[in-house]
């Protein structure tokens, strides 16, 4: 392989991996530009994701569908599933203690993430899930790289959810009630907008965002296991701050800019060390370019 | 008022905690191993073939008269800091005359020095590193093959069987993956092949791919992996993914069913893995262990018939020093020599390892494993 | 709070002391001297932080990490250097000590969220370089063969402390009680003062003239010896150390700790450590809902008691909220 055409295929590799980082990203940043909370339990929302797609392939398996008609059912069934579980932890859990001090807040996120994650291990076993394979397993040699039919899908979901995520935000009424909720809380209840279900709305959709994202992590490495969702939440919460936390753009980019750094950075310095790669990253932009890439978008206080 | 009452409960709460122990008539053998997470399907079969001992025992009325053995399972989830916790946790329990465990040579490594110092027979079932047995305690024995053996063994299959002169080299950097991948580096040298690289990888990781496309850029005829299913089944299936074309041989670690389930068969087709026995469906003294566990639990794991193996010399070793005391359990192993096992007669050297072990090779094929031969180490 | 005499707050503190000492005596069972030991480590662990984000108020997602740099700081002298616990557990201190102020000086930047995630961040870096460092610090398999705390008995010669679980549950118990002691001392001083001034309204206190850097730092640098001495004493204990101990996990099970005490509350601190510690162990018997359970636990104390079991007074809110992220360097 020629020189570029490593680098191609790490370029692939990373845009693969920043797909998924990007529609987890979206979760976090969504819900922190609403209520100014690190959602902990959404790493471990992506995973249920990933568990119950496998689940309903695994039992619709017997149905004889074709593959792609087993997997949309599957991911829509997850979206459903997280979309419900976002919107029950947000109003059982997030609510009651939305006054309450910032620290609490946190850690019943924290206790939510174990508490979910444990689940899972019950529900689902603590040795490797193997995501069942109902993919056809095509790869394309094109000019020396390969690309596999899997890494295309992520591609193609990825980016037509987050169009759609941007169409809804920018140019539907609801989505200008999250903007303006995102913006000042207060002065929207004053305006008669509907806080709390704005807010609950924007569990459910970045929860449904995550359960896509868990689908194709599944699809992507094969196996899965309850362990996975606090490094990649970790990741993708990195990916939020990059792109500058709040702004919906903003994750996208600073999903698919962290993958390609962290595949790159793995491909060409040392796969050992990519993770702290990544931290180092995540601390240094907190430190030196809070704002993020394509600036935060925070409520303003007085 | 209030913090006072707090500061007796928690107090009491925590020095009643977890319940009373029973004190029951019986002679445990404590076994540890992953039996949680990941590992955990190599872990339980270990613990099934352990379990089908210590029930044929009681059955037979073998033990001590009047005393049932008991398997006091204990799970250090592959951690070493978890290990050294159970070891103490069983040591302290009086019962306990001996301990089958544990089953990665990290864990081994630091629970072994507890087990020394608690004067405690311990086997191990399937830690092949070699430096377990080089820290001179007595108390230290393993039914399984070490991995200098391994590494030869893999060595010469690779070079000669397999022909390959380029070879990259994985390890997960755990004391079984760093020790067994320098092994095979070293006898790879020495025969003249060419090492490419030697990087590590965590376990636990998932993504491969940056990796593997570095090394697909270096051209390799062979991919070693010196490291446990997990990783290993992802490594195989992203490497067909990357398009990366070399051969992919692994150890002892790899062998599990849940690693051709895991990377799926298409991918998994054709790699070679060592492994510390030969096909034991084929050895005759190993007949009626075979028949009995297929029936009870179904294939027979990587490590079951080492544990098998284990617990039954532990067992002889308790009927030997004829009284419930660690101390004359230990001193029994003394006299240990030629005992029937499953293996053929079993023996151990100085330090505590087997003597005669044979390595074999396995591939995998139509998405089951198939025994090829025996290793030369020539 | 009311305040007791001091006669009753001594008698209180009397009767627990004779009570944790009499336990091993009275109740001399390894297992549970060894959970109890535990406990009383993370006690350890919640004073310290309780410096940080109890009294301080900073928000720090990674202090398993200073637990870490005090263990292989021992082991690697007593591995390397031979030096015997009681003179090691100096340098842990410190060294550990020193990383915490050192971590915590580019943390001044940053307030809120955005210092709960530097932290973690360099939480996690720390324990993935420790992991990484092969040559140094054993990698994932960790250091092995660490030294174990030796005594010279008069008339008995060296007693070396061993796997017993009695020695060790003796030794916490005092530092905890020493540390537990200079906590209380600190808090009521100068420093402590200005600690919860620094809590309550940063702009005020530095307005009030008092440090804020240098404070903090002094925090986060105490609180990191706090955690070094625990963690020499962790290395010796175990006699082997792996990185995989000192996880974000760790980290967020001592800040449950010190909230479920009460922020603050030196009490508190200990008594969440012995409640929270000291549940994993009694749920073992139902091991695979342990997180299950520790997680609701969280949840419902929050929800229920979210000032804490001793948890201080409300203080008077103030009239206008403060902004969630002030990563401009305005308040200095």
């Amino acid at each position: 392989m020629t020189p570029l055409q490593v680098f191609l295929q790490q370029l692939a590799n990373g845009f693969t991996l920043g797909s998924i980082y990007a529609l987890i990203a979206l979760g976090y940043t969504m819900v922190y530009g609403v209520i100014q909370l690190i959602n902990f339990a959404h790493g471990e929302v992506f995973m249920v994701g990933a568990y119950v797609t496998l689940a309903l392939i695994l039992a619709l398996a017997a149905l004889g569908a074709p593959w792609w008609l087993l997997l949309l059912a599957g991911c829509a069934g997850a979206m459903i599933a997280c979309g419900l579980l976002g919107g029950v932890v947000e109003r059982l859990a997030y609510r009651p203690i939305r006054q309450a001090p910032r620290l609490n807040a946190l850690i019943t996120a924290i206790g939510i993430s174990f508490f979910l994650q444990n689940a899972l291990m019950l529900i689902f076993g603590a040795t490797d899930r193997q995501f069942p394979a109902v993919m056809p397993f095509i790869r394309w040699n094109i000019g020396g790289v390969t690309i596999t039919l899997m890494q295309l899908v992520v591609w193609i979901s990825g980016a037509v959810l987050m169009g759609a995520l941007q169409v809804l935000v920018m140019s539907t009424k609801l989505g200008k009630a999250m903007r303006a909720t995102a913006q000042d809380r207060t002065a929207c209840a004053l305006l008669g907008i509907p806080v709390d279900r704005i807010i609950a709305l924007t569990f459910v959709i970045g929860s449904m965002l995550a359960a896509v994202g868990g689908t194709l992590f599944g699809l992507n490495y094969g196996t899965i296991n309850f362990h996975d969702g606090y490094l990649t939440g970790m990741k993708a919460f990195t990916a939020a701050v990059l792109g500058g936390i709040g702004n919906i753009p903003g994750a996208m980019v600073g999903g698919l800019v962290l993958g390609l750094l962290e595949g790159l950075g793995a491909g060409y310095l040392s796969s050992q060390w990519k993770n702290v790669f990544t931290f180092l990253i995540l601390v240094a932009l907190l430190l030196f370019k809070p704002t993020g890439l394509l600036g935060e978008r925070v409520a303003e206080r007085a | 008022m209030m913090p006072r009452v707090w500061c007796f409960l928690s107090l009491a709460v925590a020095v009643f905690v977890c319940g009373c122990s029973q004190q029951a008539p019986v002679i445990k053998i404590g076994f540890s191993g992953p039996l949680t997470g990941d590992q955990a399907p190599l872990g339980e079969d270990m613990l099934h073939g352990a379990q089908l001992a210590i029930d044929q025992a009681n059955a037979r009325g073998d033990a001590l008269p009047g005393l049932k053995l008991e398997l006091v399972a204990m799970d250090d989830q592959r951690s070493p800091t978890q290990s050294v916790t159970v070891a103490k946790k069983l040591v302290s329990d009086a019962d306990v005359m001996a301990v089958i465990g544990h089953l990665n040579s990290n864990c081994t490594m630091p629970a072994s020095a507890v087990y020394h110092q608690a004067r405690i027979l311990n086997i191990s079932p399937a830690s092949s590193n070699p430096q377990i047995s080089r820290q001179g305690f007595d108390t230290f024995y393993r039914t399984s093959a070490t991995d200098d053996m391994q590494g030869l063994g893999a060595a010469h299959y690779a070079f000669h069987d397999l022909g390959a002169r380029r070879i990259f080299i994985l390890d997960d950097m755990t004391t079984y993956g760093r020790g067994f991948s320098n092994e095979v580096e070293i006898h790879l040298k020495k025969l003249g092949a060419e090492i490419l690289g030697h990087e590590g990888i965590n376990q636990g990781e998932k993504d491969f791919a940056p990796l593997l496309t570095k090394i697909k850029a270096l051209s390799p005829d062979l991919v070693f992996f010196a490291g446990m299913f997990p990783e290993g089944a992802l490594l195989i299936r992203q490497r067909s993914e990357v398009g990366l074309a070399a051969q992919f041989m692994g150890g002892d670690g790899l062998f599990d069913p849940a690693l051709i389930e895991l990377a799926g068969a298409q991918a998994a087709e054709g790699i070679y893995l060592t492994t510390i026995t030969t096909d034991i469906t084929k050895i005759p003294t190993a007949q009626a262990f075979v028949k009995a566990y297929q029936e009870r639990y179904g294939d027979i794991g990587a490590y079951s018939a080492y544990a098998y193996e284990a617990a039954n010399i532990v067992i002889w070793a308790i009927q030997k020093a004829a009284k419930k005391d660690r101390a004359a359990v230990l001193a029994a192993m003394q006299s240990f020599k030629d005992f029937p096992g499953i293996f053929g007669n079993a023996n151990f050297d100085g330090k505590g390892d087997p003597i005669g072990r044979q390595i074999g090779i396995f591939t995998v094929r139509n998405g089951k494993f198939e025994f090829v031969k025996t290793a030369s180490l020539q | 709070m009311e305040a007791p005499s001091l006669r009753a707050r001594y008698l209180r503190w009397a009767v627990f002391a004779a009570l944790a000492f009499f336990v091993p005596i009275l109740h001399p069972n390894a297992y549970h001297l060894d959970v109890l030991t535990t406990s009383f480590l993370y006690a350890l662990l919640a004073l310290g932080l309780n410096l940080i984000v109890g009294l301080t108020g900073l928000l720090h997602l990674g202090y398993a990490a200073f637990f870490a740099i005090g263990a292989y700081t021992y082991g690697l002298l007593n591995l390397h250097a031979h030096w015997p616990f009681w003179i090691g557990v100096l340098p842990a201190a410190v060294v550990a000590g020193l990383f915490g102020a050192a971590l915590g000086i580019p943390a001044l930047r940053v307030r809120g969220d955005y210092l709960a995630i530097v932290t973690l961040g360099f939480g996690e870096i720390i324990r993935i370089v420790l992991t990484n460092l092969e040559q140094v610090t054993g990698g994932p398999n960790g250091l092995l063969g660490i030294d174990h705390p030796r005594l010279w008995i008069p008339g008995r010669g060296i007693f070396d402390f061993g796997v017993d679980s009695a020695p060790y549950y003796y030794l916490v118990l005092l530092t905890v009680g020493i540390v537990a002691w200079i906590c209380v001392r600190l808090s009521r001083s100068r420093v402590g003062r200005a600690w919860v001034a620094i809590r309550e309204d940063e702009l005020a206190a530095s307005c009030s003239g008092i440090p804020v850097l240098e404070l903090k730092l002094l925090a986060q640098g105490c609180g990191g010896a706090i955690a070094g001495v625990a963690g020499a004493i962790f290395a010796a204990k175990q006699g082997t150390i792996t990185p995989d101990s000192f996880d974000f996990i760790l980290s967020v099970m001592v800040l449950a700790m010190v909230v479920l005490g009460g922020l603050g509350s030196i009490r508190g601190a200990i008594v969440g450590a012995i409640l929270l510690g000291s549940l994993p162990e009694f749920l073992r018997g139902f091991d695979q809902y342990r997180m299950l359970i520790f997680g609701i636990s969280m949840i419902v104390i929050m929800r229920l008691r979210p000032r804490g079991l001793f948890g201080a007074a409300q203080h008077a809110k103030p009239a206008c909220k403060k902004a969630p992220l002030k990563h401009a360097s305005a308040a200095t």
